[in-house]
């Protein structure tokens, strides 16, 4: 088994819309999809990020706001998820609730150390 | 495996109980909105849509926080209160709380309903219209959508949107405090909230068009608002107890009033068996606690109903109680539309042709113009006197004059079942 990362990007502009029982169906969807990735019985590592945070470049000298590039392409969350290969990985990915407003699921393989 | 993911499942984002998100939404907006003013209903409604959508995508990596409401409420009041900030940066950033990123004290159970009464009594002021009052009060405290309103009311989404702007500008205007009434006021105004509850109700209960999960939801919003009214000893009068009566028996019959194709079936031919005996009981539990009922047009309502649902069979509904209590109740109130009712009734106990006597009565009454009901009633009573050509014609006029599809089928179908009745 290979590790995997998944970069959740974008899907925010559709979530504005969603009613609140709306927004509940869609949690839940998200809830049976991580079970559904897990290889194990527990939870995969993984954590949402804030969408607000800073960009330091040069050496620290220079310090914005961000990430404010696109919108679409801010990382909202992202997971490590097992799988045999990068092939496994993306069939895995399948079925991600975030495509359901838009957004993409970014596949990246961990390197072994 | 399987054993355990069930448990994880149990300990993840499903056991936050059905409707959480939305019961949220209403508790958290009129709780900001009395915090901070009405004129912050919108900033308010905005910041609760923002923390629920947090709510959403982080709760969705399977952790739920111990207190979900604390979340909502700290998260949504400090969108507010940086919101706000933002606003008034220069004149009152001193006067506002401080963003409070640990957790704010919350109110009681007993705080959030006396908060959601009075958006209640706010929602449901008589200075706006009716239409706003519904509005105001399914989009506030029922957490529904401009679309789910739209598909529940059977309107257009553009419509809904529209009048919804339009109230809220009206609630704003006229500058409306959050609180209960004086104890002289208090019993007209509460007469006129449970005459919205009530219209939302029917709203939900009254065609068999559309989609009937939101619909049927529509009936369980306006009956979660009653509930919370009957929590309240102010508020928990003889009218609220028997409009809940009423409410738990109709929506009892809500599944059996349509047939597995959409098309609505008459109270003659439900399946009884799938009446939601839970809802009847309830409905004869509240029925119990109203001493002297007769006065409350509620209550012979509720009673009339609650008689329906203790029948056995169709053929051995109590008809003579029931025409009673329509009489008193049309005493009461002079309505066309219960006079019209109460001709089932009539023709039940005195027969078909004294029914027709009393519909020709009243069958030129104005709020009748073109209303297929008469007709279809009118062909009714002919059916049950055998004369079948002159029912066939008032149901022929009855479809030409009915403008919903599935009541237009629902009459057809019956048509064609006379018709080939009366073949050699």
């Amino acid at each position: 088994m290979k590790q995997f990362l998944y970069l959740f990007r974008g899907g925010d502009d559709g979530y504005a819309k969603l009613s609140p029982e709306e927004m509940q169906a869609h949690m839940a969807k998200w809830g049976e999809w991580m079970l559904k990735i897990s290889q194990n019985d527990q939870p995969v590592p993984g954590l949402p990020l804030q969408n607000e945070g800073k960009v330091v470049s040069k050496g620290g000298e220079l310090i914005t706001d961000g990430p404010y590039t696109e919108g679409k392409e801010i990382v909202g969350g992202y997971v490590l998820v097992e799988a045999n290969d990068l092939d496994h990985a993306v069939a895995i990915s399948k079925g991600c609730p975030i495509f359901d407003f838009g957004g993409i699921v970014e596949v990246r393989e961990a390197v072994p150390m | 495996m399987r054993q355990s993911l069930i448990i994880m499942t149990e300990h993840s984002v499903n056991k936050l109980v059905d409707h959480f998100f939305r019961n949220e939404f209403g508790k958290a907006v009129a709780l900001l909105t009395s915090k901070f003013g009405t004129q912050y209903l919108e900033a308010a409604e905005d910041a609760v849509q923002e923390a629920l959508t947090k709510a959403m995508q982080v709760w969705g990596y399977g952790q739920i926080p111990d207190n979900p409401t604390g979340w909502v409420i700290r998260v949504a009041q400090n969108k507010l209160i940086d919101h706000l900030r933002k606003l008034q940066r220069v004149y009152y950033a001193t006067q506002l709380p401080e963003t409070d990123y640990e957790s704010p004290e919350l109110p009681s159970d007993e705080q959030f309903k006396d908060e959601m009464i009075k958006m209640m009594f706010a929602c449901c002021n008589p200075k706006l219209s009716t239409e706003y009052q519904i509005i105001l009060t399914l989009k506030i405290l029922g957490g529904l959508s401009i679309r789910e309103i739209s598909s529940a009311l059977l309107k257009k989404e553009e419509t809904i949107a529209k009048s919804y702007t339009r109230a809220k500008k009206r609630f704003k205007e006229i500058n409306l405090k959050l609180e209960i009434p004086e104890a002289e006021e208090i019993q007209n105004r509460l007469d006129r909230i449970l005459k919205i509850v009530y219209l939302l109700f029917n709203e939900g209960y009254k065609s068999t068009e559309g989609e009937q999960l939101i619909r049927k939801e529509l009936c369980e919003e306006a009956m979660r608002l009653n509930q919370l009214l009957l929590d309240k000893p102010e508020t928990n009068s003889q009218s609220c107890r028997a409009l809940m009566a009423l409410m738990h028996f109709q929506v009892a019959r809500f599944d059996a009033r349509v047939d597995r194709n959409g098309n609505s079936v008459s109270l003659e031919t439900q399946d009884r068996s799938i009446w939601d005996q839970q809802h009847i009981l309830l409905g004869n539990r509240y029925l119990t606690t109203i001493e002297d009922g007769m006065q409350n047009t509620y209550f012979i309502q509720a009673a009339i109903n609650g008689i329906h649902c203790a029948a056995e069979t169709y053929a051995s509904t109590n008809w003579t109680y029931i025409l009673m209590l329509y009489n008193h109740l049309y005493n009461l109130s002079g309505n066309p539309i219960v006079a019209l009712n109460r001709i089932i009734p009539i023709s039940k106990v005195h027969g078909a042709e004294l029914g027709l006597l009393e519909l020709e009565k009243i069958k030129d009454h104005e709020c009748f113009k073109g209303n297929y009901l008469i007709s279809a009633t009118e062909a009714e009573l002919l059916i049950q006197l055998k004369r079948t050509d002159q029912a066939v014609d008032k149901l022929a006029l009855a479809i030409d004059l009915c403008k919903n599809i599935r009541e237009k089928d629902f009459l057809r179908v019956k048509m064609n079942r006379i018709s080939d009745s009366r073949q050699p």
